[in-house]
């Protein structure tokens, strides 16, 4: 005991400055950095400020929770890959234990995106949008009425179609991933369709390839996850323009069906930013998520308009990741009329692979479900309905990156140390594109290191103004804020984000 | 503690060194860290439900067969490690280059493939060179088809076939015969093959069979036509007579210590068949080892079926693609074991059967490919395509999109559409039709008649227009006081309201608004 002690202390005397600074010069790199925002050290900062507590499901049955939708009374309703509609009582209390589960309806086909309105449960299935009502009042669906069957379907399992809430125009919107994911064998696969109250079919958007969630920010725009494959370098959070064109062409032919204005057909081995600026259709995505770096396959979307419960993230987008079993989190902007924005890790260590998410609004819970089948998940359980509530202590995170003319402005949840804040060593940027093509993914490419020339802190200093050399217009913007600290001298719980800069604003 | 002052600097030497050697390893290593840990697990173990590197002898071998599953991706079923998987890995050629392919796979085999040696760059590129004009992901069957797993190693060694002529029917005293023939059997696999004949021979297999352990050991024997089995000198298995495989298996323990131990096989082929299935279970194996190139019949791991069927008198249903109708199906199953399927697309009932409704376990298992039939026997189509006709003119307000690929795609005028159903208190169906000027509701519930089962269903029709149905297209009818047979097993009767009649091979009800008709179901 007494020998290790010694040569510790020996180790540590003798250890000189410059290898100190080596030591921390390779924990700046990328990969320790993604480590770090994923291990067990985040997940512990993670427990004190949210709180996960997983929800009984219904005793020996297989509740693979595919979508979530908030009903009067504090119920909860959910429903399952094996097309079954569960209401749960009990979902917001403290002991969840006491949990009380109904089954509301069964044989639908792999719901994905359900909501409640004015006492019926409307779903979006495989093969329709529906409405369910329990008309005689006996707690079970009794009216399960087609509101509208008009995109194709052929009897391929990768056909998904996931539902939005309504719009303001009471529409729903639906995205209709590629027939297998690669192909377009049946009408309207591949674009985004709005569906009326009445059930009328609006072709919306092209472009489409495998949707993971559908979701709209506080304005109402409607955004959508698309999954990395053919034509998508990585996945993304898109936002769903109507008219657009959101750059996989497989689907492209379905135009002919309605008149609709023909999509472009983009040149594959080229980028995004050379494309949609031929095509003016062509909305680029809104956030890109780096492939393999932020996640593999994004899923539900929730937007924090809980005035502060959910915590201090106003606005801004949470989304599912199935892979990883993680929650991001995306702050969005509009410039030279584009979305754009960063994304950050968020929350971890859910039990399955997260599809849906709902954020009650009024309450500040995030409820989320999840299932591993057909596609593993970091979560070990088969599936999973779960709920995450803010704890009411601010988390030390950079709240938002803003592009500038010249740079970013990062605002923080905490005033920043000035010292360390101001301190252009305490940022790392790299910056990379990837090859838009017709083949299944892309490496990062056309790589590039702008330099952070200067950084001011605000008055506040919940601001820093990063002054940088070398933006790339369409590319991802990796920012490390490793060495910034808040006047405890915390560092950041995590410590990077990912800008798509689709466009650098004038000013 | 001045000792440890030039410990340090070879360490850090050392450390240098290692770094410079294995760059490509370590590029390797974040190849797999970025992309493949998510599916594979940091130990490459596998995440849940996904197949793991360790263990399995994928990427073992020369890596061609690696480096196509990396460029091109690979689909369908796969057994891995013991265990069967029905899962896609995506294709990464346009993601990887050569050389970080090369880096990645020598990665994998260095640590998980229990160092199965380097991969080159220039093996990826003439690899990516020769499979150029592939753009689907390749298939189990077809990647083992061009690189085959080596034959595993068996436990018996120095294993030696002697062949003898002539016909007996019974064990023969094998010391006073000649031998014909005697081969050594490098693979250490038992076959009857090996004799080179059909019929009247015997064989002699002697060998040392390695135990890996001590412990109890079960081997299980069973041949075509007869043989004995001798393990450590002792007799432990015999089959005897004339027969064939299935009914004769014998499955014997006996305690080994580990080494080897003198292993001998008598059998003897009279005629017809020449099978030998000869295995063992080691103290720690869950699974049957073979020594023979013909493996027992083991029950398989078959997916365990999942019953959908009707529960206290509650129809039971399933929303899926049912084998035999079209994508929109909506199945139900009834409590008196009747069935039917309903097509949301032609808004018809296509299939009707009696027996078993249907089993979840295609679907509500992996990702659920493909169509499931009914469960059932017996099963009538009564139709095929769309079965609703109102007015002779459609204004062409109603459309539904058709066509299986882009350059067929087309908006086509329909009679109607479906309007979703209503479920009785018994979960028993009413579907709802729309069309121009015209509604229809068609209720199905069971309904014994005669003692025979069968089904009760209402038409009822509404709006300005007629609608006519066809009841079932194709199918011979033929009518008898007010019942019709249609095909070889449905009888279909009027019971009130008005009644349907045959329109050569169909069954057609024509009702005006505000007419209905009952009919009566039943299956020889």
């Amino acid at each position: 005991m007494k020998k290790l002690t010694l040569t510790l202390l020996a180790l540590l005397a003798l250890a000189p400055l410059a290898e100190a600074q080596a030591k921390k010069k390779a924990a700046d790199g990328k990969a320790a950095a993604a480590k770090k925002a994923a291990g067990p050290e985040a997940l512990a900062l993670q427990d004190k400020y949210y709180e996960r507590v997983q929800i009984p499901t219904p005793p020996g049955e297989v509740v693979e929770v595919s979508s979530i939708a908030l009903m009067p009374g504090k119920k909860v309703a959910i429903a399952t890959r094996r097309g079954d509609v569960w209401v749960c009582e009990g979902a917001y209390e403290a002991d969840v234990s006491k949990v009380k589960w109904t089954k509301f309806a069964s044989n639908l086909h792999e719901p994905l995106g359900m909501f409640y309105q004015s006492g019926s449960l409307y779903l979006t299935q495989r093969p329709e949008h529906t409405r369910l009502t329990d008309v005689d009042g006996d707690g079970k669906a009794d009216a399960f009425d087609t509101i509208c069957a008009k995109w194709g379907i052929n009897g391929d399992y990768h056909e998904y179609a996931f539902g939005s809430d309504p719009d303001k125009d009471g529409n729903v919107w639906v995205v209709l991933c590629l027939t297998g994911s690669f192909h377009a064998y049946s009408p309207w696969r591949g674009w985004c369709v709005r569906i009326t109250p009445e059930g009328k079919m609006i072709p919306t958007t092209s472009g489409i390839r495998s949707p993971g969630g559908i979701g709209m920010n506080e304005k109402g725009d409607v955004f959508y996850t698309d999954n990395q494959g053919v034509w998508n370098g990585s996945s993304s959070l898109k936002w769903l323009r109507p008219g657009s064109f959101q750059g996989n062409p497989t689907g492209n032919k379905s135009s002919l069906l309605a008149n609709f204005p023909a999509p472009p057909e983009p040149q594959s081995g080229s980028r995004i930013l050379t494309e949609r600026l031929k095509f003016p259709e062509f909305v680029p995505p809104a956030v890109i998520l780096p492939h393999g770096k932020v996640g593999n396959s994004p899923s539900g979307i929730a937007c924090d308009m809980t005035k502060g419960k959910w915590g201090p993230w106003a606005n801004q987008l949470f989304l599912g990741e199935q892979t990883a079993s993680q929650v991001q989190r995306v702050n969005l902007e509009v410039v030279n009329g584009l979305y754009q924005g960063a994304v950050f890790h968020f929350l971890q260590g859910f039990e399955a692979g997260l599809v849906p998410v709902r954020m009650d609004q009024e309450d500040g819970t995030l409820f989320i479900g999840g299932t591993n089948r057909g596609w593993g998940s970091r979560g070990s359980q088969p599936f999973t309905f779960e709920r995450v509530r803010y704890k009411g202590t601010v988390p030390f995170e950079m709240h938002n990156i803003s592009a500038r003319a010249d740079g970013f402005e990062v605002t923080f949840t905490h005033p920043v140390d000035p010292a360390t804040a101001a301190d252009t060593a305490s940022y790392s940027l790299d910056a990379f594109t990837y090859i838009y093509q017709s083949a299944y993914g892309s490496p990062e490419v056309d790589q590039a290191k702008p330099t952070v020339k200067s950084a001011t802190v605000s008055a506040d200093g919940l601001k820093v103004r990063l002054v940088v050399d070398g933006l790339v217009r369409g590319h991802v913007h990796h920012l490390v804020a490793d060495g910034v600290r808040n006047k405890a001298g915390d560092a950041l719980w995590h410590n990077e984000g990912w800008y798509t800069l689709n466009e650098i604003p004038a000013k | 503690m001045n000792v440890l002052i030039p410990m340090r600097f070879p360490a850090l030497l050392a450390l240098v060194a290692t770094t410079t050697v294995s760059m490509a390893a370590e590029d390797g290593a974040q190849v797999y860290n970025t992309l493949c840990v998510a599916c594979h697990g940091p130990d490459g173990k596998g995440l849940n439900g996904l197949p793991p590197l360790v263990g399995s002898d994928w990427p073992k071998g020369p890596a061609e067969r690696t480096i196509k599953i990396v460029l091109q991706g690979m689909t369908g079923p796969v057994e891995v490690a013991g265990k069967s998987y029905n899962i896609d890995m995506p294709p990464q050629g346009a993601v990887l280059s050569d050389e970080k392919i090369a880096a990645v796979l020598t990665y994998v085999r260095k640590n998980f493939a229990g160092n199965a040696g380097a991969v080159t760059p220039e093996l990826v590129k003439s690899v990516r060179a020769a499979t150029a004009a592939r753009t689907t992901p390749w298939t189990a069957a077809e990647l083992l088809k061009d690189h085959p797993f080596p034959p595993a190693k068996t436990a018996l060694v120095n294993l030696v076939g002697t062949m003898y002529k002539g016909e007996w029917k019974e064990l023969p005293d094998f010391t006073k015969l000649k031998p014909a023939q005697i081969e050594d059997e490098n693979t250490g696999v038992i076959s009857p093959a090996q004799a080179g004949l059909k019929d009247a021979f015997a064989m002699v297999w002697t060998a040392q069979f390695q135990a890996p352990e001590d412990g109890k050991y079960t081997f299980v024997f069973d041949c075509d036509d007869f043989g004995a089995l001798y393990v450590n000198g002792e007799r432990i298995a015999e089959v005897k007579g004339i027969g064939a495989i299935g009914t004769r298996r014998k499955e014997v323990p006996i305690l080994l210590k580990k080494g080897p131990v003198p292993f001998r096989l008598e059998y003897v082929e009279f005629a017809g068949h020449e099978v030998i299935q000869l295995g063992f279970k080691g103290p720690k194996d869950k699974e049957f080892k073979w020594l023979s190139d013909t493996k027992g019949a083991v029950a398989k791991a078959k997916r365990t079926p999942i019953p959908i069927e009707a529960k206290d008198g509650y129809t039971a249903s399933y929303r899926n693609f049912i084998g035999g109708t079209t994508p929109r199906a909506l199945g139900f199953g009834f409590p008196n074991a009747t069935n039917l399927t309903y097509s949301a697309d032609n808004c018809a009932v296509e299939l009707l059967w009696t027996g078993k409704f249907m089993d979840g376990s295609n679907h509500w298992i992996d990702r659920g490919q493909g169509n499931q039939p009914p469960a059932g026997d017996g099963v009538v189509k009564v139709s095929d395509g769309a079965v609703i006709a109102g007015p002779s003119a459609p204004s062409g307000a109603i459309i539904a999109y058709r066509g299986a690929k882009a350059g067929e795609f087309k908006a086509v005028p329909v009679a109607a559409e479906f309007k979703g159903y209503q479920l009785d208190k018994n979960g028993n169906p009413t579907f709802k039709v729309a069309g121009e000027g015209f509604t229809l509701t068609d209720a199905w519930a069971p309904a014994d008649t005669r003692g025979s089962v069968g089904l009760a269903r209402k038409l009822v029709a509404a709006g300005d227009n007629p609608v006519t149905i066809t009841l079932s297209r194709g199918l011979a009818v033929k009518a008898s006081l007010g019942s019709f047979e249609v095909g070889p097993r449905l009888v279909v009767r009027s019971l009130s309201g008005i009644a349907p009649a045959p329109v050569g091979n169909d069954l057609v009800l024509t009702l005006k608004p505000g007419e209905f008709a009952e009919l009566g179901y039943s299956f020889r």
